[in-house]
């Protein structure tokens, strides 16, 4: 009976030390991210912080999972569809044969995590949109991805010009793990709304929540409002 | 009729036959709560060397099997896609991203994590609709195991002592989470 209480309170001093070096432990992490405490000192030229609330800086992009899409760029097909006058489909040669846009931007995780200046080459949604003759009676775009993952956001949002398909990230083509050979990126959302394996973009009347937005998560996403979930 | 010796064995056999499921499901959730931290399914690594290319007119397949050699890959290419001075070469689990001009290449490599890309894959949903049934038939045996649980210790042990106690903190813990964090 003496043992065993012996070993209760061993258990417990053990389980106490460790609950002690856990805090601790992540206590240093977060006090000791001097990157984060510099950018959220720093304000954007409209004003926001350009910081979002709750996130932390990274330094580099994390893949954050996702079933993978088909890599090659031979194979690959985008479709522009949807409340358009003229869908179409895109290759790849076709898709660097448009006007590319080199972009310099904050990207944002629903997971907390935020990388600043990542740097992106691609193709403007706005552009597509404008090829595929967008009908006034357009008001969301969904973007669609490999293994059926979707993901909308409103039509306003996609013709601004840092929402783009893009298929180089710091100046290499995209990773597999990020979504090669192309994908889409919405920098004032969070970043699941920025599709990897990205096939098409479907131009539509009425809102149609996506993936993770039919699980639980927002529907606008917006990350100074910590839009995260719904 | 005695109900306790029903309840237990019940609880004994699904149990039981809950094990394997539990595992899946206790392993992919502590891996995918963690995605911020790590790829769960994959296990991503990079490399990169310069190549001497051979020079004169050469086909990219040719340029492509002069960089596998060098690179000690054996495997056949499933792709080589240029694109003006830019090779990739796609292998099933590989790409060699190439600059013709410099022969510099970047090697990006993704190799599955060992049982665990199938359990989140099971965990996620992600195959076929038809596991969504069994995913519902194992959440619902959880369910038979967590009542036929609460009975099946008589007495200060069960729970109507001790029992009641940790089934309270249990149930105390997500309550408190959900008031002191404001909630959804």
């Amino acid at each position: 009976m003496t043992a065993k209480i012996s070993d209760r309170r061993t258990f417990l001093r053990v389980l106490g030390a460790g609950t002690v070096l856990t805090v601790l432990g992540g206590t240093y992490v977060v006090v000791g991210d001097a990157d984060t405490r510099k950018a959220r000192k720093l304000k954007l030229p409209d004003g926001r912080q350009r910081l979002p609330p709750g996130q932390s800086v990274i330094a580099r992009l994390r893949p954050m999972g996702g079933q993978e899409g088909d890599p090659s760029p031979s194979a690959f097909k985008l479709k522009v569809h949807g409340a358009v006058d003229h869908p179409f489909e895109l290759d790849f040669a076709a898709l660097l044969a448009m006007t590319q846009v080199e972009q310099t931007c904050d990207v944002h995780c629903v997971t907390k995590w935020s990388m600043l200046d990542s740097h992106w080459t691609g193709v403007r949604v706005a552009d597509l949109a404008e090829l595929a003759k967008v009908k006034a009676s357009a008001h969301h775009v969904v973007f669609e991805a490999a293994s059926g993952y979707t993901a909308n956001i409103p039509l306003h949002d996609a013709l601004k010009p840092n929402v783009l398909v893009a298929h180089k990230h710091e100046g290499l083509p995209l990773a597999r793990a990020h979504g090669a050979p192309v994908r889409a990126l919405v920098p004032d959302s969070y970043f699941w709304k920025s599709a990897k394996w990205l096939t098409g973009i479907y131009f539509t009347e009425t809102d149609r929540p996506g993936y993770w937005e039919t699980r639980g998560y927002s529907n606008r996403a917006d990350p100074w409002k910590e839009e995260r979930y719904s | 009729m005695k109900v306790r010796p029903w309840v237990r064995a019940v609880h004994r056999d699904l149990g039981y036959a809950a094990v394997g499921l539990t595992f899946v499901y206790a392993a992919s959730g502590l891996a995918v709560n963690h995605i911020a931290d790590w790829d769960p399914n994959f296990h991503n690594t990079t490399r990169e060397f310069t190549v001497q290319l051979p020079g004169g007119v050469q086909s990219d397949d040719d340029v492509a099997a002069v960089i596998a050699a060098s690179a000690g890959i054996k495997e056949k290419p499933k792709e080589v896609y240029r694109e003006g001075d830019d090779l990739e070469i796609l292998y099933d689990r590989r790409t060699l991203h190439v600059t013709l001009a410099t022969g510099h290449v970047l090697e990006e490599r993704q190799e599955p994590r060992f049982l665990l890309r199938f359990a989140n894959w099971l965990h996620l949903n992600r195959g076929k609709k038809a596991w969504k049934y069994f995913a519902d038939a194992y959440a619902a045996g959880l369910l038979l195991l967590a009542t036929s649980g609460l009975f099946m210790l008589p007495g200060k042990k069960g729970l109507i002592g001790r029992g009641a106690v940790f089934v309270a903190i249990g149930i105390a813990i997500p309550v408190a989470y959900v008031v002191l964090s404001n909630g959804p």
